[in-house]
C-alpha cells in the first residue's frame, strides 16, 4: 500500500480524472472530498459490502427449485395486499 | 430474439427492451445486460434476467408497492450517467432476498435499480438516506407468516415443516 502524508487542504490525484482533497479533521475523523467521473463508483466501504453480500444471497434465488418459487411469490402477494389493505 | 435462461427456458426477448447496466449489480459488476421477465402482470414480483449469464435473475420488485412513501433521493453524477432529462421516464426496482432456513423475504431499499425507461440504461444506486435499509423485510421472524407464504403449507398441516 502506497502511504502519503499531507496537509488539509491538500489532494491527491488518481489517475488522470480523480482527486481526492483532504478536507478537514475532528477528533478520529477526517473529511474528504472526492472528485470523480459519474462512472467511476465511490462508496464507503462498509455499505458497499453490506450491499454486494445482499445482491449475492438475492441471486441464489437460483437454488430455490423452480416448482416452489412461484409458490412463495403467490403467497407473497397475498400477503403485500393484505397490507395494503390494512394501511 | 430468444435467450436461453436457467429458469424459465428459452423466452423471446424484445431487443428494443434491453436493459444497459452501466455499472451492473453491485457484485456482479460484469452483467451488463437485462431484461425485465414479468411472467405473471398480476403478481407484483418481477424478473430481473441477465441475458449475459443465463443462471442470474433477480426477484425484483416496484418499491412503491412495499413502501408507499418511498422518496429516494437520486444525486446529480448518477443523474448524468442515466441521461435522466425527466423524472417521469424514471422506473425502480428493488431487489427481493429470499432466504431459507431460516425462511425471511427482505426488500433492499437503500441501493435501488434506478433505470431510465426511455433511454433503457440502469445502475444499482446506493442511497445516502439511511433511513433505507438495506433489509426491510417482508416477513416478519418467527410470526408464522411465513406458512402462509411458503404456499404449500394446507390446513391442518405441520406449517412449520412446511416453511423453506
Amino acid at each position: 500500500m502506497l502511504i502519503l502524508t499531507r496537509k488539509l487542504g491538500e489532494s491527491i490525484t488518481i489517475g488522470d480524472d480523480i482527486k481526492i482533497t483532504f478536507l478537514e479533521t475532528k477528533g478520529k475523523q477526517v473529511r474528504i472530498g472526492i472528485e470523480a467521473p459519474p462512472h467511476i463508483a465511490v462508496h464507503r466501504e462498509e455499505i458497499y459490502q453490506l450491499i454486494r453480500e445482499q445482491n449475492i444471497q438475492a441471486a441464489n434465488v437460483e437454488s430455490i427449485e423452480k416448482e416452489t418459487l412461484p409458490n412463495i411469490l403467490d403467497g407473497l402477494k397475498h400477503l403485500l395486499l393484505r397490507d395494503q389493505q390494512k394501511r | 430474439m430468444n435467450i436461453i435462461t436457467t429458469r424459465f427456458g428459452e423466452i423471446d426477448v424484445d431487443e428494443s427492451k434491453i436493459i444497459d447496466m452501466r455499472a451492473g449489480i453491485i457484485g456482479f459488476e460484469h452483467l451488463k445486460k437485462f431484461v425485465l421477465h414479468i411472467r405473471d402482470e398480476q403478481n407484483p414480483f418481477w424478473w430481473f434476467q441477465s441475458l449475459d449469464e443465463a443462471v442470474i435473475a433477480f426477484v425484483v420488485i416496484n418499491p412503491f408497492v412495499v413502501k408507499a412513501d418511498y422518496a429516494p433521493v437520486i444525486d446529480d453524477n448518477d443523474t448524468k450517467l442515466l441521461e435522466i432529462e425527466n423524472t417521469d421516464d424514471v422506473v425502480l426496482l428493488t431487489i427481493v432476498t429470499i432466504r431459507q432456513n431460516p425462511f425471511s423475504v427482505s426488500v433492499n431499499l437503500r441501493a435501488p435499480i434506478v433505470v431510465n425507461a426511455k433511454k433503457k440504461i440502469a445502475k444499482q444506486v446506493i442511497l445516502e438516506n439511511t433511513a433505507y435499509p438495506v433489509r426491510y423485510n417482508l416477513t416478519v421472524p418467527g410470526s408464522g407468516e411465513k406458512a402462509s407464504i411458503a404456499g404449500d403449507c394446507k390446513k391442518g398441516d405441520d406449517c412449520e415443516a412446511a416453511s423453506l
